[in-house]
């Protein structure tokens, strides 16, 4: 007999809570791990996808998925009301806080929404060998899902300078698509 | 030196020293060396964009041409480009009022642009909670105004602000402001409230607790109370005018009534004994003279009190008219008590002698009953007197009655 209580959970639909209560579960480990770990999975994975779908493919659906959790951090963790620069600052905290890299803005044009800005120390390719390719593709989807958060407005997110292509900072720049 | 390794040193040297020379044909090189002139000519290139890059930020331009991708040993610089953008991007900021941008790099330069904007931020929260202070302040200067606006319109004192340096005056309330029709009113007051401004100097300055105004229907008493306030920065004087003239009335009313005999109008017993004292306290010099009716029990017993009482007036008015400085009182039936400063014992004598004189001459006029006159006796008191009150008037009694005794023949003629 079916249990009419639980109805069958499915993870083809992300949802913040399904992150589940991670400092109760790892009470002893506690809630932080090595980049070491998050770079293993994030690197087999592209690995995986890259041999099934083509490193065009891969690169977008790594896109997709930052757009998707930008998306959702900026809406569970930062305040999307304050004004542009408290919502900037926060952003520096949230991101040095969560270790996912130091944010530097360089430029915002308030005529047209474009921004470029870096991230120092990121949290996907600083330190990988240079591969001459520029391999934040998750992070541009990252900064794009936040910035639609904050703005509402679609941004297309690119990375001009990365670690992997020698450089030493990963540097991002955002055009706000105009409405069609 | 080899040809080709010649014309790559040659090539080389350009490309550092004569760049506008520098130019390497790979067809001109042997194949064996074609690839190493390729990987050469990326090199220069690579150094020419970072030789440019370098110029354009020693020149503080950040918007110069940005090395290739590619080009590996432009990353030192393209992060200090980077950081410079970074920071154009804080100082944009700090412009704009927004002080929590911090550096993290560039060492001391990092210390110093952190401490000014701690600073700038301690500066501005300072400003902000004055400025928030001082709307409170203003909040409830507002409410004081308003308080103060209502109890001054509503007041019946008179309220008078002046300022102490010019005398002008800053403020008024409703009732001084209805005055100020009257010229005559608004000079005696502006006269009267200057002095009192200049007495404010003096030190332990003690007005005269009671301002007097006179106008057409009589005279107004009012208490007056001064402070000093600063008025809009200006030093003043505010005073507060309180209508007593009621009070001030029925005071005089029952000084009056303490104090004056009822009948003759001059001062009583009560009053006289006080001011014997007083002039005994001060040690002032003067003439006390005993006055006596002459024949009043004789007057009552036969033409009955009504004339008694009006030979007492005659005589009173008499003797109202010994001197100005004199204080004249009756001490109660037919006895009188005279208080003469700055007059010999002599001098009151030869006066009361003359109003004796003409007392007398009602004795003349034929419709006269009954015969008019006084005995006296006056004691010198100097101002060295060692006596009691007592002692002197029962002197001054003993001199009227052996002047009385002495002038008894003139009364029975």
């Amino acid at each position: 007999m079916d249990n009419v209580f639980r109805k069958p959970k499915t993870h083809d639909e992300f949802s913040w809570e399904n992150l589940g209560n991670i400092k109760e579960g790892r009470g002893d480990l506690g809630e932080e791990m090595p980049v070491l770990v998050y770079r293993l999975m994030q690197y087999t994975m592209l690995d995986v996808l890259s041999k099934s779908f083509g490193q065009e493919e891969a690169n977008e659906y790594f896109r997709q998925a930052g757009y998707l959790a930008g998306s959702e951090f900026a809406k569970n963790t930062l305040d999307l009301k304050t004004d542009f620069d408290t919502f900037l600052a926060n952003l520096h905290t949230a991101l040095a806080t969560l270790k996912i890299g130091i944010l530097r803005m360089e430029a915002f044009d308030p005529e047209t929404g474009e921004i470029t800005l870096t991230v120092g120390q990121d949290l996907d390719c600083s330190g990988l060998p240079v591969t001459n390719e520029t391999v934040c593709n998750y992070d541009e989807g990252f900064i794009a899902g936040i910035l639609k958060e904050y703005t509402g407005t679609t941004y297309d997110v690119r990375e001009i300078d990365c670690w992997a292509n020698g450089d030493r900072v990963c540097r991002f720049n955002g055009k706000a698509r105009k409405p069609s | 030196m080899n040809p080709v390794a010649n014309y790559l040193f040659d090539y080389l040297g350009n490309v550092l020293y004569s760049p506008e020379k520098a130019e390497l044909d790979i067809d001109k090189l042997p194949k064996d060396f074609q690839e190493l002139g390729e990987g050469i000519l990326f090199f220069v290139k690579c150094v020419e964009e970072v030789r440019a890059f370098a110029n354009d930020l020693s020149r503080g331009n950040l918007k110069g041409t940005y090395p290739s991708s590619d080009n590996e040993l432009a990353a030192p610089l393209k992060m200090l480009h980077s950081s410079l953008r970074h920071l154009t991007w804080q100082a944009q900021q700090v412009a704009k009022g927004d002080f929590r941008q911090h550096v993290d790099f560039l060492g001391d330069f990092a210390d110093a642009f952190n401490r000014m904007t701690r600073q700038l931020n301690e500066q501005r929260a300072a400003l902000l909670e004055e400025i928030a202070n001082s709307r409170q302040r203003e909040l409830a200067l507002a409410q004081s105004n308003d308080l103060f606006e209502v109890v001054t319109k509503e007041a019946s004192q008179w309220l008078v602000v002046v300022e102490r340096e010019s005398c002008d005056w800053l403020f008024t309330n409703y009732p001084v402001r209805n005055i100020l029709a009257y010229d005559y009113m608004e000079r005696q007051l502006r006269d009267q409230l200057r002095e009192r401004v200049n007495a404010q100097d003096e030190e332990n300055a003690q007005g005269n607790p009671v301002l007097v105004l006179e106008h057409e229907l009589g005279v107004q008493h009012f208490s007056i109370i001064a402070r000093p306030v600063t008025w809009r920065t200006r030093p003043s004087v505010a005073f507060m005018l309180t209508d007593v003239s009621e009070e001030y009335a029925h005071i005089h009313e029952l000084e009056d009534v303490a104090f004056h005999d009822p009948m003759t109008r001059l001062f009583n017993r009560n009053y006289g004994m006080r001011h014997f004292e007083k002039l005994l306290a001060e040690k002032r010099q003067f003439a006390l003279c005993f006055v006596d009716i002459d024949n009043l029990k004789y007057v009552n017993d036969k033409y009955g009190h009504n004339e008694g009482d009006k030979y007492i007036q005659v005589v009173a008015a008499e003797l109202r008219t010994f001197a100005p400085t004199a204080t004249v009182c009756r001490l109660g039936g037919d006895e009188f008590m005279l208080m003469a400063p700055d007059m010999s014992a002599a001098e009151a004598e030869n006066v009361l002698e003359g109003l004796r004189e003409q007392l007398t001459a009602h004795n003349n006029d034929s419709k006269t009953v009954y015969f008019h006159s006084m005995s006296y006796g006056v004691v010198d008191v100097p101002t060295d007197n060692e006596r009691l009150a007592s002692e002197l008037l029962a002197a001054a009694d003993e001199k009227m009655y052996l002047y009385k005794r002495e002038h008894k023949m003139e009364r029975r003629n």
